[in-house]
């Protein structure tokens, strides 16, 4: 068979079994089935398919996601975020979208935390959505810049995808992650505009009512009481990190603890709060953890069958100025990211692409960013972002794919308008690290 | 009788996988403290967490089969009028069924084949691998039973509600 | 012209792959017109733990992976792990030939070749290490990460705290100072951009790299003669030129350390002695252990022993 038959067979069963209805996760394991059928050998490739999947679950690198949920749950159901909230609106006045920005710049702060995107959306996701929605904020107000932020989890380090690109593609992994800050920040700049320019838009995308003015001792005492305890458990994670203490792997842990404890202190640690927090983490792992299941043999099927290997192979084939070359290797990334998990494809295009970003003059700690941002938009791009569905499974019951994907698109436009940037002014990754 | 046992083993087995992340969590905090006190902390803390993983997403799944956790879109189901959307429905819930089937018959071929080849997990231990693939079957098999009851029972996986929105 | 599909176990860029995939190179250019192999990829296209399972099942014909990596099934693999001989002397001394009679036997696998033998590991560590008055090795507050290759040794022996993590992670937990010593191949450190945080290598190196290229037995014996008489003397011209090979990177390697600044510590004398003698040991010990509970016992094990490991050599 042919790469493109294969490619059409694999990613055709796929859209179709979706687009009828099927759950996400069993449409996966559908046509893994079909395609262990025709390039395994038959059925024996189906017992290879629940091996593959065995080793994609039992993984230490997808711990932190149902703790970090955890985290975020707790929060919520011990009346922590309620609190606090209430604390914010209190302070920050007037502000439209306020509790907008404060996710777009605690999701940056958070970046510096978590090396994992999925993880970084889960906690987000599960900590702001609810009581975004319970103030009447528009669900693209709180879906849309969580997604958002998600992404930079990967480009600000510290950052586990980062590490690996740099040592596959045999690059500097310091240069790399330094390169990251800058872009990140920028890109945490346009998402605070994105939101300024959506309130302006529609006034009632996000709550304004009155505050009544508060003396600045009473604001003080509001800030020490109800925000600064929980942004000090924040603030002692991040300094177990940097003192070894922990890695970001083992974070996650440390947070759900921190919460737990400040719950106890605040004398709202339930045994309802708990039992409702767990069933609300396990939840969302579960579907999440079940698509991982299936999407993880799916990308090796991709691999084994040769269509995305004939698809990159292919691509890179044409004798293009080396701009239009760029923008090709992009668009492979962005469309196998729509249905690839994110480390097979590291794995199956950096043998091919920085060879070729090399001969074209690329600079490689810049083309790798590049690809990382690419990376992290495939995340969020229909019809397969795995964090669009971990955002389902937080957002409140009724919220549909569609407004999930309408919230997103925003916000993958700026990391578009980033690349843009980037190509034109590559001093934007690369003046740090040259320091 | 029979149904009542059979309730009691899905939710059961979900509250093992509730459990599991439970552990998880309490594993990792426990093994970092012993390492920050200079103790060695025992390797099967780890292993007993890269092991809960599989057996939360697997022992949980059916149950959220049954709670209509497992994210579908909602697309051409939406957009059929009222008997078609209800076929179809039940036609995609059967597929489901067929998938969870195969699976589960591959699965229990594999649990005896582990068992059959005497094979280990070899991590931190050498782990009998056949205790982690009757997670498999298991598993498979009950949402195979909650995914029929989509196709018999009175209840419809797919809404149709969200109308032009999904 | 026949064809036989492969899998690696490690990414394209790594140097034992490119060496496999050189192997390729040379089935290929002699094999015209007999036999070729079809390489799939790597741990993209079938995960590196199950890897063994599918040439087992026949999913793909020919894997290249260290043994380590289905020791739960071959146990004799801990016969080259520790090893201080490569796979010219054991090949000359019918030491492969057990191990590929063992693997058709108890996998049904057909055991082509033992590539990138005569690398070694070495301990690498951030701090200067620390001696006892009878010149051993201190490893109290060693913060060490491990791995089930050398836990034995380094758990049993040394008594170290041993962290067992991923290599994924192993380059921020240095930088973090999570671990601060870990074990390696003599090559490889570089690549992996640990020498940022790593400043001595402790000598003696113990055991060997295990990786092999085993091939589905159903397959092989449906072969023609020509094909495999070509793919067996090309594997055994790679066994031989892949010493010659990794030897040199090593030496390039090491020079590239030296000029960084690694330092080199070496254990002299009984302390050397019983430190090379503990890495071996446990590592049979465990071996023994594995193959007692197996059909067939430790009715192998002291031939094993003897043609993979040449005490006058130390
Ligand atoms: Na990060
Ligand atoms: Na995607």
């Amino acid at each position: 068979m042919e790469w493109f038959e294969a490619l059409a067979l694999l990613l055709g069963t796929i859209m179709l079994l979706m687009a009828i209805g099927m759950p996400i996760a069993l449409a996966f394991l559908a046509a893994n089935i079909i395609g262990a059928w025709v390039f395994m050998g038959g059925e024996r490739g189906v017992m290879q398919l629940l091996n593959n999947g065995l080793g994609a679950l039992t993984k230490y690198a997808l711990m932190p996601i149902p703790l970090f949920l955890l985290m975020g749950e707790i929060f919520f159901h011990t009346g922590l975020g309620g609190r606090m909230f209430t604390a914010i609106d209190k302070l920050l006045g007037r502000l439209p979208g306020r509790l907008s920005y404060v996710t777009v710049l605690g999701g940056t702060a958070f970046s510096t935390l978590s090396g994992s995107s999925m993880g970084s959306t889960a906690l987000l996701g599960s900590l702001m959505v609810p009581e975004m929605s319970r103030r009447g904020y528009k669900s693209h107000m709180s879906i849309g810049p969580i997604l958002g932020t998600g992404g930079l989890a990967i480009i600000i380090p510290p950052s586990a995808l980062a590490v690996l690109l740099a040592t596959l593609a045999q690059i500097d992994v310091a240069a790399l992650l330094i390169a990251g800050v800058v872009p990140g920040l920028v890109l945490a700049g346009f998402y605070i505009a994105t939101i300024w320019l959506q309130t302006r838009i529609d006034p009632t995308a996000a709550p304004a009512y009155d505050v009544a003015p508060m003396s600045f001792l009473s604001k003080l005492g509001l800030l020490l009481r109800e925000v600064i305890p929980m942004v000090s458990v924040m603030v002692i994670i991040i300094a177990l990190m940097i003192r070894g203490f922990v890695t970001p792997s083992e974070a996650a842990a440390f947070g759900a603890l921190g919460v737990l404890i400040l719950a106890a202190i605040f004398r709202c640690l339930t045994w309802k709060a708990m039992k409702k927090s767990v069933i609300g983490a396990l939840k969302v792992t579960l579907m999440a953890y079940l698509i991982v299941f299936g999407s993880a043999t799916f990308s090796q099927l991709l691999a084994f069958s040769g269509a995305s290997r004939g698809l990159v192979t292919w691509a890179t084939s044409f004798d293009l100025a080396p701009l239009a070359m760029l923008l090709v290797m992009f668009a492979v990334l962005l469309l196998l990211g729509m249905f690839m998990e994110q480390i097979s494809i590291m794995l199956l295009t950096v043998p091919i692409f920085f060879p070729l970003a090399q001969t074209l003059g690329f600079d490689p700690i810049w083309f790798a960013l590049i690809m990382l941002l690419s990376l992290e938009i495939s995340f969020t791009t229909p019809p397969f972002g795995l964090l669009l569905f971990v955002m389902k499974g937080v957002a409140p019951a009724g919220t549909t794919m569609r407004e999930i994907y309408t919230s997103a698109f925003p916000f993958i436009f700026c990391s578009l308008f980033l690349v843009a940037l980037l190509i034109a002014f590559p001093q934007l990754a690369l003046w740090l690290p040259s320091l | 009788m029979i149904n009542t046992t059979y309730k009691a083993l899905l939710y059961g087995l979900a509250g093992v996988s509730g459990l599991m992340l439970v552990w998880i969590m309490v594993s990792v905090i426990v093994s970092v403290v012993m390492r920050n006190m200079g103790l060695q902390p025992f390797a099967w803390l780890f292993t007993s967490a890269e092991y809960g993983l599989l057996y939360m997403t697997m022992l949980g799944a059916p149950w959220l089969v049954r709670e209509k956790g497992h994210v579908h879109i909602e697309l051409l189901t939406a957009a059929l009028p009222g008997a078609a959307r209800r076929l179809l429905s039940r036609a995609v819930a059967a597929a489901c069924v067929l998938i969870c089937v195969i699976l589960t018959w591959k699965g229990i071929e594999l649990v005896m084949t582990n068992i059959k080849r005497g094979d280990f997990d070899t991590r931190a231990y050498y782990y009998p691998r056949w205790l982690l693939t009757i997670a498999f079957p298991l598993s498979f098999g009950l949402m195979a039973v909650e995914f029929s009851r989509f196709v018999f029972g009175r209840e419809l996986m797919h809404s149709g509600e969200a109308g032009i929105h999904e | 012209e026949e064809t036989i599909s492969a899998v690696h176990a490690f990414p394209e860029t790594l140097i034992y792959t490119k060496s496999f995939l050189s192997f390729v190179d040379k089935v290929n250019e002699a094999g015209k017109g007999v036999i070729q192999i079809d390489v799939r990829g790597g741990p993209e296209a079938i995960g590196m733990f199950q890897q063994p399972d599918a040439v087992r099942d026949g999913i793909v014909d020919m894997v290249y992976t260290p043994g380590s990596f289905y020791g739960g099934a071959l146990p004799e693999k801990d016969a080259m792990v520790a090893s201080n001989l490569t796979a010219v002397e054991t090949r000359a001394n019918g030491g492969i030939a057990l191990i590929d009679q063992i693997h058709q036997e108890k996998m049904g696998l057909k055991y082509l070749g033992w590539f990138d033998s005569g690398v070694c590991y070495n301990l690498w560590t951030r701090n200067e290490p620390k001696f006892d008055a009878a010149g051993n090795l201190e490893v109290e507050g060693l913060k060490l990460r491990g791995n089930n290759v050398y836990n034995a040794f380094f758990t049993n022996y040394l008594g170290a705290q041993v962290i067992d993590l991923p290599t994924g992670e192993v380059y921020s937990a240095l930088q973090r100072g999570v671990v601060d010593a870990t074990g390696w191949t003599q090559i490889g450190l570089i690549d992996l951009k640990w020498n940022e945080f790593l400043n001595y290598r402790i000598e003696p190196c113990f055991f060997s790299t295990d990786l092999g290229v085993i091939v589905n037995n159903e397959k092989w014996n449906s072969l023609s003669d020509d094909a495999k008489k070509i793919l067996q003397e090309v594997a055994i011209q790679h066994e031989k030129d892949s010493v010659e090979a990794l030897r040199a990177k090593r030496d390039e390697d090491f020079a590239a350390l030296d000029a960084a600044g690694m330092k080199v510590v070496s254990l002299e004398g009984e302390a050397k002695a019983s430190y090379l003698a503990a890495a071996r040991e446990k590592t049979w010990e465990r071996m023994k252990e594995v193959m007692s509970d197996q059909p067939g016992g430790t009715g192998n094990y002291d031939r094993l022993i003897e043609l993979f490991y040449d005490l006058g050599a130390d």
